[in-house]
């Protein structure tokens, strides 16, 4: 577990009523400070310019769908410490486990509830090592 | 001579040891008797005629009466000859007993013989020269005439024709005339040479006989042959035309089948198509026979399919459900599906290879529709929902500033609603899923008595929703299963929820969970209305649910009972339901337990008494 609490949480999301939601559920309930990136071409400035603890990512985005973006944050040398979590309304089993094995840090299955979002992220904050 | 008379072999010339008591010695014997009986009217004719005609001549003189006598004796021989004759041939012909008959016959023919030999003894030393030249010529003439009547038996004869040389012989002999003397001398000599003639006779009946016999079999086998070809080719006639039957039965099948057939030869080559295939490629069999089957396919798998046709005429086996891209004369590619069939001889050569096949592009088409469609409803319409429900929670949670009450009922109505299309989506995306065979499950080993516990929190807001509380009854033992954790959650969601929307307000449904020989039960009792008697048979099928007000008001998809009997019978189970005493449904499933591994010693958990008030949710509202 982490020595300081998640706060710090950039979310990339295609979808503009989705990104409202999330933003107004991770800062409301979670009282967390919340960046979203709406274009996943320009999530690797954002996350340079925001230094964030943890980043949620959409699945699917046109661009660039939430796996490849996974990849590149992984390869960066600045950015590969950052834990990610997937939101998806899709994925297979098989895929989730690849990207698991990948390091990602766990995910969260839309739709999701907006009241217990930001509990679902302490606990997969909580389960990362330090 | 009568002694040798009686005996059965004395009349018979002895066959070949070999032919002995076979059938066909016996036969030649009956035809023998045949023979013999059959020339026994004449014989008797001739005797009575002749006996007649030399009684008259001897009447006169001092021994008619003993003439009288003798005529009297020859009638009554010869009516003794005739009730035998007619008893012979009253019978069987003497088919089943020939030995007798011709033991009878002799002694008859041993009796004529005598009265001719009664004749010479008595008349010829008591007449007059001129008769007994008569009665001479008479003798001689009754030897001789009797070598035809029993030439067939050459001892019959012997017997007969000593009757009349014996006393002839002798009453020449002591007649004490020289001339008479030489002619007694001559006698027996006539006697020997007549029996000798009946025995050749009777050798040429007996070949006679033979060879009859021996045509009569061969004819016999001949027809019986004949017979048998006969069968033969009207059995062979019979299965021609079955076969040509079965044949045009099978063009037929292929001329009308829907399916396309073609014939190729081993080389790949086209030698016959069917209307199907006409129609499916836009060719006639003509333009079609010679070439090679590759005209039919899309360049770029002509390498795929000489490897396939590499392999069937390898293997010999036929190939099924072989998707390939085919060729259309407009050149349109299409997909069909071929079960392709090599026709083997006994000598194990490929003599032809059928393919039979049928246009699968629309079905393909379809199922990628299909496909496209599930994705769509997975996405598009999930993601809309994600927002309209993530807004609503977040109203309804009053984290947004605390809403009017009349604008709350509505967006907790909007919000509820909402859910319930996404429930819906969910569950035809998990039918079709397991109806397409898709559906993987991800089992682990679980303690059932935690998912259930989890479970039970995971619905209590649901439950408060319709003012009932859950009620874990008894003490819950451990319960290892091997299964998946999140489908295992969906089916004590499902049948949690459906309790309690079904329990009246303020009721409570009871959840137990029992552990028996090697299988977990876990049962959902609530006090509802029961399951109608017309619903019972459909409870676990798909879109089931009871016509009622009642459900309509209480909501649902109808797929959720169908999806958890599918979820559990993967997870190896049982799911079921039951009436309630005093009133309400018992919803079940059982899962086997799994077995500790080997050396492991089971752990006892410890219960908590007040675990089932752990559960209780009060009242809210």
């Amino acid at each position: 577990m982490p020595s300081r609490p998640l706060s710090r949480i950039l979310y990339v999301e295609d979808e503009v009523d989705i990104q409202r939601i999330a933003r107004l559920a991770l800062e409301r309930f979670g009282k967390f400070t919340v960046e979203v990136v709406g274009d996943p071409l320009q999530a690797m400035e954002a996350i340079a310019a925001f230094g964030p603890d943890l980043v949620l990512l959409d699945w699917m985005m046109p661009g660039m769908d939430g796996p490849t973006l996974f990849r590149r944050i992984k390869e960066d040398e600045r950015t590969r410490h950052l834990p990610v979590v997937f939101m998806t309304a899709k994925a297979s089993g098989a895929e989730l486990a690849e990207l698991k094995s990948l390091g990602a840090a766990g995910t969260i299955s839309k739709p999701f509830a907006p009241k217990e979002l930001p509990e679902q992220l302490r606990a997969i904050w909580a389960a990362l090592p330090d | 001579m009568s002694e040798s008379a009686a005996s059965s072999t004395t009349f018979v010339a002895a066959p070949g040891p070999a032919h002995a008591g076979t059938v066909d010695a016996r036969s030649v014997l009956a035809d023998r008797v045949v023979q013999l009986y059959s020339q026994l009217p004449l014989g008797i004719a001739g005797t009575v005629v002749v006996s007649l005609v030399a009684a008259f001549e001897l009447r006169a003189g001092r021994y008619a009466e003993l003439v009288a006598l003798w005529g009297a004796l020859v009638l009554f021989v010869s009516a003794a000859r005739l009730s035998l004759y007619l008893a012979w041939r009253r019978g069987d012909r003497g088919a089943t007993d020939p030995e007798q008959w011709l033991r009878w016959l002799g002694i008859a023919a041993l009796a004529s013989g005598v009265t001719w030999g009664f004749a010479a003894a008595v008349f010829f030393p008591s007449h007059a020269d001129e008769q007994q030249v008569f009665l001479a010529l008479l003798l001689t003439g009754a030897m001789a005439g009797g070598i035809s009547m029993y030439a067939a038996s050459w001892p019959m004869y012997a017997a007969y024709a000593a009757g009349i040389a014996v006393p002839f012989t002798y009453v020449l002999a002591t007649f004490g005339n020289r001339l008479f003397t030489e002619i007694a001398l001559l006698v027996p000599a006539f006697y020997a040479v007549s029996v000798g003639i009946a025995w050749r006779l009777n050798e040429v009946f007996d070949s006679g006989y033979r060879l009859r016999h021996a045509y009569r079999r061969l004819t016999e086998d001949n027809a019986e042959l004949n017979r048998r070809l006969q069968q033969q080719l009207t059995e062979l006639a019979e299965a021609r035309r079955q076969v040509e039957a079965s044949g045009r039965k099978l063009a037929l099948f292929a001329e009308r089948s829907p399916i396309a057939v073609l014939e190729l030869d081993p080389q790949g080559r086209i030698r016959e198509i069917n209307r199907a295939a006409e129609l499916l490629f836009g060719y006639a069999p003509v333009e079609l026979a010679g070439e090679h089957a590759k005209k039919l396919i899309l360049p770029k798998y002509h390498e795929e399919f000489d490897a396939q046709w590499r392999r069937l005429l390898e293997t010999r086996e036929p190939i099924a459900r072989l998707k390939i891209r085919n060729l259309r004369r407009d050149g349109i590619g299409i997909v069909c599906e071929w079960t392709v069939t090599p026709l083997v001889n006994r000598a194990g050569d490929t003599v032809a290879v059928i393919a039979q096949g049928r246009d699968v592009t629309q079905e393909l088409e379809a199922e990628r529709l299909k496909k496209e469609f599930t994705s769509t409803l997975s996405h598009e319409l999930r993601t809309p929902l994600t927002s309209i429900i993530g807004s609503l929670q977040l109203i309804n949670s009053g984290v947004m500033g605390e809403p009017e009450k009349d604008v709350l009922e509505l967006t907790t109505v909007a919000e509820r609603n909402a859910q319930r299309l996404l429930d819906l989506i969910n569950d035809i995306l998990d039918i079709e899923k397991i109806e397409s065979g898709k559906l993987t499950l991800a089992p682990e080993a679980l303690a059932l008595d935690d998912v259930l516990r989890e479970a039970l929190v995971l619905n209590r807001a649901f439950a408060e929703r319709y003012r009932v509380r859950f009620e874990l009854r008894g003490e819950l033992p451990q319960a290892p299963v091997h299964a998946d954790r999140k489908r295992l959650l969906q089916v004590l969601t499902n049948l949690l929820s459906n309790a309690a929307k079904f329990s009246p307000e303020g009721g409570t449904v009871e959840v137990t969970l029992e552990r028996t020989d090697g299988r977990v039960r876990v049962e959902v009792h609530d006090r509802g209305p029961g399951v109608p008697e017309n619903f019972r048979a459909r409870m676990f099928s798909r879109f089931a649910q009871a016509e009622s007000a009642l459900t309509r008001q209480k909501g649902g998809t109808g797929l959720g009972l169908a999806i958890c009997k599918r979820l559990i019978e993967m997870m190896n189970g049982t799911i079921g339901f039951a009436d309630r005493d005093g009133g309400g449904t018992t919803f079940y499933f059982e899962l086997p337990v799994l077995q500790a591994p080997a050396g492991a010693s089971p752990q006892e958990t410890t219960c908590h008494p007040d675990r089932s008030a752990e559960f209780s949710t009060s009242k809210t509202r």
